[in-house]
């Protein structure tokens, strides 16, 4: 609501500002993926770098005027690709995926920095898209506080289950699990159903 | 000075009541379950968390995290409002806190399972 009459006022007195739309979801699930495939489709350009290592976003990624399309519509976008969240940083498990213990050392650090960067950025948001790795659990505390800390503050949300490539993709149990939001299915790196997605941004922002 | 871990014949388990918590300020709540589980206990709160403390019990963990601490892992079950009691709290500043939380630090305790009506955990015992 506050929100609301703030950009109202924002676009009264002439200062159009690009609507902030926000990449969160734990980590590795595609967030940096889809980050570049939708500025790749707008802007040309991709925006990060996308790895089988989580958190490997440890720093938010910004893209500035992203100008969506769909549907006849047009809306110009700052594109937030965030950190993963996470309850946990173990730097255990990069030294599992190769990478040697110092540098797993540093790397958790950031990833914990990354963090808490996610999560004070949740009221800077316009909108926020919620990227689910389709094959797991979607019932998680770090989705629940996500998502209800973006509903207090009154942020449109849509649920992205994403990965529905594979599979083991369960893409309905995040629609019964959080029955009450704007949901969508995609695979970012196939790049399937990216259309409906774009719909779904230009309709709830 | 790399401290190494006290090795304990167990993992304990200690459970706080409505009535104890309910005077204490979340930012004292927050110190204690952070006391708590770096002591590798795990910690039953007889009340829930609001999404905003959930977020604050994240980020307080990701500060304190380092080689020995990796982290927690919670679950719990949700006060579950409905519309009048959300209006009538925003009103009255009294959010109803039923409900319940398990926490502790992510080396001595796994999620199994959880949903909005049953979890499942496991303590390790190394
Ligand atoms: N099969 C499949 N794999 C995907 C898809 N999207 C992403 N991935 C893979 O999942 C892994 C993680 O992708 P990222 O885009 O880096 O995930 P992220 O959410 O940005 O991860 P963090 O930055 O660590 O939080 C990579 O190996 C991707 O190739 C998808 O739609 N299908
Ligand atoms: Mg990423």
């Amino acid at each position: 609501m506050f929100k609301k009459l703030k950009r109202l006022f924002a676009n009264l007195f002439g200062k159009k500002d690009e609507i902030k739309l926000g990449i969160y979801g734990p980590p590795n699930t595609g967030k940096t993926t889809l980050a570049n495939r939708i500025s790749e489709e707008f802007t040309g350009e991709e925006m990060g770098t996308a790895s089988e290592v989580p958190h490997e976003t440890r720093v938010v990624q910004k893209k500035e005027k992203v100008r969506l399309q769909s549907n006849g519509k047009e809306i110009s976008m700052n594109l937030l690709d965030m950190p993963g969240i996470s309850t946990k940083v173990d730097y255990k498990e990069f030294v599992e995926h190769g990478i040697n213990e110092d540098e797993a050392k540093v790397r958790s650090k950031e990833a914990t920095k990354g963090v808490v960067e996610a999560i004070k950025w949740l009221d800077k948001v316009d909108a926020v898209l919620v990227v689910f790795d389709s094959t797991e659990d979607p019932y998680t505390q770090v989705n629940v506080t996500i998502l209800g800390n973006l509903e207090a503050k009154d942020i449109p949300i849509i649920l992205v289950a994403n990965k529905t490539d594979l599979d083991d993709a369960e893409p309905e149990s995040i629609k019964d699990a959080f029955p009450q939001y704007n949901f969508t299915k995609i695979s970012a790196k196939e790049k399937e159903n990216m259309e409906d997605l774009y719909k779904k941004v230009v309709e709830s922002v | 000075m790399a401290k190494k871990k006290k090795k304990k014949d167990g993992v304990k388990i200690e459970f706080l009541s409505k009535l104890r918590l309910q005077e204490k300020a979340f930012e004292e709540k927050l110190d204690l379950i952070m006391d708590s589980v770096k002591d590798e206990n795990i910690l039953v709160l007889e009340e829930a968390l609001n999404a905003e403390e959930k977020a604050q019990l994240i980020e307080k963990s990701m500060e304190e995290c380092d080689e020995d601490f990796p982290g927690v892992e919670f679950s719990g079950f949700d006060s579950r409002e409905n519309w009048f009691e959300r209006i009538l709290a925003s009103i009255t500043g009294k959010e109803k806190k039923d409900g319940l939380l398990i926490v502790g630090s992510s080396d001595v305790m796994e999620k199994v399972k959880e949903d909005k009506d049953a979890i499942s955990m496991i303590a390790k015992l190394e």
